[in-house]
């Protein structure tokens, strides 16, 4: 579930900080998503992050459906 | 473990209305907090971006004829939203807004956001300006002309909060405002909960400002089944609304109802997606199931208006569904929409994950959550104000959310926040020292603390899916039941069930484990005291004579409406 974090966390914690549904909290090597379901993938962690450690999955529901028009 | 703080002025979220009404309060030379929910670098409905703004410029627009009354009547009557909202415009307060929007554009611009460039292209408005000054980039994308700039503002809170800071403003991030708190009639601050301590606040304040912003979230089931994936902000939960609903101020409310347009604006199941669908312009066209082009310009609001029915045709003739595709579009124009998008809020994401799942402009085609006319549409509350941003009730003023004065959009909340910073200032200037009522903070701390003390109660998302459960079925008895866009007389028993099953539901103990589930059960017991008075307004026999538009004032034991006439100071053209 969003959002996740790899190895370039260096623990600032920017994100936690900036979270606007405050779903992350800090954890020992990564923040940790304590409140999965509320969030409302913006993005705002991963913009912020110094690092780019994070990105956003979006859960297999809510994923765009497209279709290939050109090969 | 109470605190207590006080300052002159006080505003309640700090979203770009909230922002900008904080700055321009503390240039007043006033004290000025700010509470904010979230934080305030990203909080609110342009937390992370946005790329357009309508605006009128007295440089640019007279010489295409375009005048500020031109652009009221467009955004009352005429043009794409006056159409689907058809007379909603509080004509005084757009108008407002349109003379202010260019200033803002300026105040923005030397806080370092840029809206100004060497390049504009081909599908820019062309305008002549000084020798080597930059352009903007105005696009035609709300109204029926050229009057919105694409810009850089996908950091424009990172700037408002510089400038908020700048003004030594104090900023409380992760404080939900829980209660207004009264003395005498008057408004005289508020209380308040960190969403992360849990600690308590009182804050005395000259004046409250509300700037909670324009919507209820999670006051309707959600479309895609998740809460917390829509257009707004999901803490946008109507706090602002039910505070000043419990201390007495009037407000506005549209009803639920259907829609009388096809409209398109999400991708399937991705609500949050808006914006997408919208600030294509130039690249996206909507296709239906055949590849055919039913609208070549989406963004643009007239074109997609007019080509309504070409949409309705593709539904009945079954080639759905429809799709934004861009697969036709130059490099250069993808390029743009994608530049757009970077600054768009809710778009930048989107462009992110795209290259996760392997998706790409140039070869995929995305499908559109289709909304046919005669949808069930959720109905809005929000406060009621004069053109000085005021409320009935002495010492509260409110920037976001109050009725209609424009679309839903940056201008809307910049401009009027600007202006009810000042106003807000001016008031608490000229006013005598604040009371608070003790026994009051007591049970403001009683009332919205108590879930943590309830190990047997139910929790906040227990309650909510009642109240979407209570919500759909009012919505379906004030939409009627038959064909689409006929508009039934409602059942007033199905009302009062829904009034009663509200009340139960007003009675249930909720529990919460942590201050961060605390302020989601205080959201909900908003949301059920904002449902309460759309409810009992839908009952009032007034409202069937002129569809949605009414004003009511809260009463403890029964609400009084007074419908309010709509003042038209610029007709309709279309209609003479």
């Amino acid at each position: 579930m969003p959002p996740t974090f790899n190895d370039n966390c260096i623990t600032c914690f920017k994100c936690v900080e900036i979270c606007p549904t405050d779903i992350l909290q800090k954890g020992e090597k990564k923040p940790v998503v304590a409140y999965p379901e509320e969030c409302w993938h913006c993005g705002a962690c991963m913009m912020d992050c110094p690092t780019k450690a994070i990105r956003i999955n979006l859960p297999l529901w809510l994923r765009p459906l497209t279709k290939r028009v050109k090969k | 473990m109470t605190k207590n703080a006080s300052t002159d002025v006080l505003v309640i979220g700090g979203g770009l209305a909230g922002c900008m009404a904080a700055i321009n309060a503390a240039d007043q030379g006033v004290e000025v907090t700010i509470l904010e929910k979230s934080h305030i670098e990203r909080s609110g409905a342009a937390g992370t971006g946005n790329d357009h703004f309508w605006y009128w410029d007295p440089e640019i627009h007279p010489k295409f004829g375009w005048t500020i009354a031109d652009m009221v009547r467009d955004i009352s009557f005429d043009g794409e939203y006056g159409k689907t909202k058809g007379g909603l415009i509080d004509q005084e307060l757009c108008e407002i807004v349109a003379k202010g929007s260019m200033d803002a554009v300026k105040k923005l611009e030397s806080w370092g956001i840029q809206f100004k460039y060497d390049k504009i292209y081909p599908w820019n408005l062309q305008y002549e300006s000084p020798k080597g000054e930059k352009k903007y980039r105005i696009v035609p994308q709300f109204q029926s002309e050229w009057d919105t700039l694409n810009y850089d503002g996908r950091d424009i809170k990172k700037r408002l909060t510089e400038q908020c800071v700048k003004r030594n403003i104090q900023i409380f991030n992760r404080l939900a405002a829980t209660s207004l708190l009264t003395k005498d009639n008057r408004v005289v601050g508020a209380a308040g909960i960190d969403m992360r301590t849990g600690e308590f606040y009182v804050f005395k304040a000259k004046v409250v400002v509300l700037a909670t912003g324009m919507d209820q979230s999670r006051l309707f089931m959600a479309p895609s089944g998740n809460w917390f994936n829509q257009q707004s902000p999901p803490t946008v939960t109507g706090d602002g609304e039910a505070m000043a609903l419990r201390a007495g101020a009037e407000v506005f409310i549209l009803q639920a109802g259907k829609t009388s347009n096809a409209g398109f604006q999400y991708f399937k199941n991705l609500y949050r997606s808006s914006g997408i669908a919208t600030t294509c312009y130039p690249a996206g066209k909507y296709v239906n199931s055949e590849g055919e082009v039913m609208i070549k310009h989406p963004a643009v609001r007239e074109p997609l208006r007019k080509k309504r029915e070409n949409v309705e045709k593709s539904i009945s003739e079954g080639k759905t569904p429809f799709y934004l595709d861009f697969t036709d579009a130059t490099e250069e124009e993808i390029a743009y929409a994608e530049w757009s998008y970077g600054n768009e809020g809710l778009c930048w994401v989107i462009l992110e994950i795209m290259k996760d799942l392997g998706l790409d402009f140039r070869k995929d085609a995305f499908e559109l959550a289709l909304e046919p006319t005669g949808r069930l549409t959720d109905g809005f509350l929000a406060l009621w104000v004069d053109t000085d941003l005021s409320t009935n009730l002495p010492g509260l003023y409110a920037c976001s959310p109050v009725q209609f004065a424009g679309e839903v959009a940056a201008p809307t909340a910049v401009v009027l926040g600007w202006r009810s910073g000042e106003k807000a200032a001016k008031y608490a200037q000229k006013t005598t020292d604040p009371l608070l009522d003790d026994k009051q903070i007591i049970n403001e701390l009683e009332r919205t603390t108590s879930p943590l003390k309830n190990d047997d109660g139910f929790t906040w998302q227990e309650a909510n899916l009642e109240l979407n459960n209570i919500m759909d079925k009012y919505k379906r008895y004030i939409a009627g039941f038959n064909s689409p866009g006929i508009k039934d007389e409602i059942s007033v028993n199905g009302i009062n069930t829904c009034l009663d099953q509200l009340s139960q539901l007003k009675s249930a103990k909720l529990k919460a484990k942590n201050p961060h589930e605390l302020v989601r059960c205080n959201e909900v017991m908003n949301l059920i005291d904002v449902a309460t008075i759309m409810v009992r307004a839908s009952i009032e026999p007034e409202q069937y004579e002129n569809d949605v538009w009414f004003i009511g004032k809260m009463d403890k034991k029964q609400p009084k409406f007074k419908k309010i006439p709509i003042k038209i100071k610029y007709p309709s053209k279309e209609a003479k």
